[in-house]
């Protein structure tokens, strides 16, 4: 019988206030940070190559593609976008995509110069937290069945 | 414990302690519930607050951070928030002191988001920490140094988890009027049909055997019911059977008797002529005519007793009352039968008592008669009185009664000794006396004392006259 109550005053006072807790998890911590953001040029051999830039801070997909589009510093890379004189991209978030309206049109830019632009938003993307499987759908100026393609970087592998 | 009231009051406890934990667990069990999802909800939202407010900067923060810019995360998350980065730290509130070292350990070896509640200053803290990552290209994290702790006042979440445990108990206390009432419906219905049946069975034990109950409805209470009223049925039956045959007996005994004194007149009128013819025969013939003459005068006793006892049974025994002075009457007695130099008679005088004379002759006579044939002289018959009864003691000096005779003394044709059945007497002499006692409203009793048998008559006083 004393069992029952002692039972009873446990649940009863369960009911009251907020209960200390201990340590629990709260999730995934979050991220962000960068040292500087990653560029995408070519080398001589064709290749695409990441370039870092210490900026000291990650910044955003719209800051590296501006950087991306005002061309290279490094004398063994170099770019295969042509150089606008508005180096502004439309950057359109939406789950497991993203979207770049570019000011440029696909006369503008070689395959090559089009993974230059889709690696670099990922990158950013990735390093900012977003999952890696992220597909980018770059848009140009002029309509071209490329503007429908949703592309991935070749160096950045869905894990 | 709880026998010791009444059904009511069982039922009512029963039922409102019932109703008062299923209503008391029901509520608390709601708002501990609710309350557990408050406090989980109102966790998930700051800590998603906190971890959507540092992603939404961290892209614009300089990394490795100097001072400034640990300054503008930590305004950028707001509240009681310090940010740490190595040596540097930028702090705000007062309350950031709360942070504990488990926390720290565990956002240090867990590299997630972590949360702890914790009670200080009488007011529920929620304490988040959580370090900042660096994304690799490849997808692996490495904490980058920089951890952000967090403190939040729970305090109004304790108060509507307050709010939520009041309603609680308010809706528990309401169920309990409620259950009161319901209890005592319930004992209502099931209490009226017990008193009834309790009524009527105290009216059966009263000798009411007409008493029955209407038996309601069709649960146990009626089959109890119907029951009690089979049995008050079968006992009224076997009483009825029982008091006829008993009336038959003794009309059969009253008509027997009553059948025999006219051949018994006949008998004796014969007896007395034999009686006085008897000197003239010899001396065999004398005997026998002498034996017959007393076994005669033994038959019309016995048969002037049965019919004495069938009046008692009948109930038309009737007293004839008159003032009567008892040592007189015991005198009287005494002398009729010629005992009075074989009695000593201790009598005070003038005790006038109202009784039947002729009744307390018969006893007197019978309890004397029985002394002087069993027991041994001295008989003494001593009178008293208080002032509510005259005390009639017959003693004598024989060898008393046996132990197991006392309980049968008065029983009709008992005989204390089966050989000797040939005495004189009836064997319902002293059967006779107790019922003439009891008639009196008096009593007659059996006992021995050192040295013989002692009969005591008490009859009371107060006797109403001519009834």
């Amino acid at each position: 019988m004393n069992r029952i109550w002692l039972v009873l005053a446990a649940v009863l006072l369960v009911g009251c206030g907020v209960q200390p807790s201990g340590v629990t998890d709260g999730g995934e911590a979050p991220t962000g940070l960068a040292p500087g953001v990653t560029l995408y040029f070519v080398d001589a051999d064709e290749q695409l190559t990441p370039e870092p830039r210490p900026s000291q801070r990650l910044g955003t997909i719209e800051d590296a593609l501006s950087l991306l589009m005002s061309g290279t510093s490094n004398s063994p890379l170099h770019t295969e976008i042509r150089a606008s004189s508005v180096p502004r991209v439309n950057v359109t978030r939406s789950p497991g995509l993203i979207q770049l309206d570019v000011p440029l049109s696909i006369y503008e830019v070689t395959p090559l110069g089009i993974d230059q632009i889709v690696c670099t938003a990922l990158a950013v993307h990735v390093q900012s937290g977003g999952p890696r499987d992220t597909r980018v759908q770059v848009r140009f100026t002029l309509p071209t069945a490329e503007s429908a393609k949703l592309r991935t970087c070749p160096l950045i592998k869905a894990s | 414990m709880i026998r010791r009231f009444g059904l009511r009051t069982r039922l009512l406890v029963v039922f409102a302690l019932v109703t008062a934990l299923g209503a008391t667990a029901a509520a608390w069990s709601s708002a501990g519930t609710a309350s557990i999802a408050l406090v989980d909800s109102t966790q998930r939202r700051l800590t998603e607050t906190t971890v959507n407010q540092i992603t939404a900067h961290t892209p614009e923060l300089i990394y490795p951070p100097d001072q400034a810019a640990l300054d503008r995360l930590r305004a950028a998350v707001g509240g009681d928030t310090a940010v740490v980065y190595k040596n540097l730290r930028s702090a705000d509130g007062t309350d950031v002191g709360l942070i504990t070292d488990a926390l720290r350990d565990a956002v240090r070896a867990r590299n997630r988001l972590v949360a702890q509640r914790i009670t200080a200053n009488d007011k529920p803290w929620l304490l988040t920490g959580t370090p900042i990552m660096i994304t690799a290209l490849d997808g692996a994290r490495t904490p980058s140094g920089i951890e952000v702790y967090s403190v939040h006042d729970l305090s109004g979440v304790e108060q509507q988890i307050s709010d939520l445990t009041r309603s609680a108990a308010v809706t528990s206390a309401l169920a309990l009027p409620l259950a009161a009432i319901l209890a005592l419906v319930a004992a209502g219905s099931v209490l009226r049909p017990v008193r009834k049946l309790r009524d009527t069975a105290r009216r059966l034990a009263a000798g009411d055997l007409d008493a029955r109950s209407q038996p309601q409805g069709a649960d146990e209470l009626a089959e109890l019911t119907v029951t009690i009223n089979e049995m008050a049925e079968s006992v009224q039956t076997s009483m009825a059977a029982m008091q006829r045959m008993q009336a038959d007996a003794r009309r059969f005994a009253a008509d027997v008797s009553h059948e025999l004194r006219t051949p018994l007149s006949t008998l004796t009128a014969v007896m007395e002529v034999l009686e006085g013819a008897a000197d003239r025969m010899d001396a065999d013939a004398k005997e026998s005519a002498q034996l017959a003459i007393t076994e005669t005068g033994r038959l019309v006793q016995l048969v002037e007793d049965l019919m004495e006892v069938s009046r008692f049974d009948a109930g038309t025994a009737h007293l004839r009352v008159e003032q009567v002075d008892v040592a007189g009457a015991v005198r009287d007695c005494l002398r009729a039968r010629g005992w009075l130099d074989r009695v000593d008679l201790v009598a005070p005088d003038a005790i006038t008592v109202p009784l039947d004379r002729r009744r307390l002759d018969v006893i007197v006579a019978n309890l004397v008669g029985n002394a002087l044939r069993h027991g041994r002289p001295p008989v003494r018959v001593r009178l008293s009185a208080s002032a509510e009864q005259v005390r009639i003691t017959v003693s004598d000096h024989g060898p008393g009664l046996p132990e197991h005779v006392l309980p049968h003394v008065f029983d009709r044709f008992y005989k204390a000794d089966a050989a000797r059945t040939r005495t004189p007497g009836s064997g319902l002499g002293l059967a006779i006396a107790l019922e003439n006692a009891r008639l009196h409203g008096g009593d007659l009793m059996a006992g021995n004392v050192a040295g013989g048998a002692r009969f005591v008559l008490l009859l009371p006083r107060d006797l109403e006259e001519t009834s």
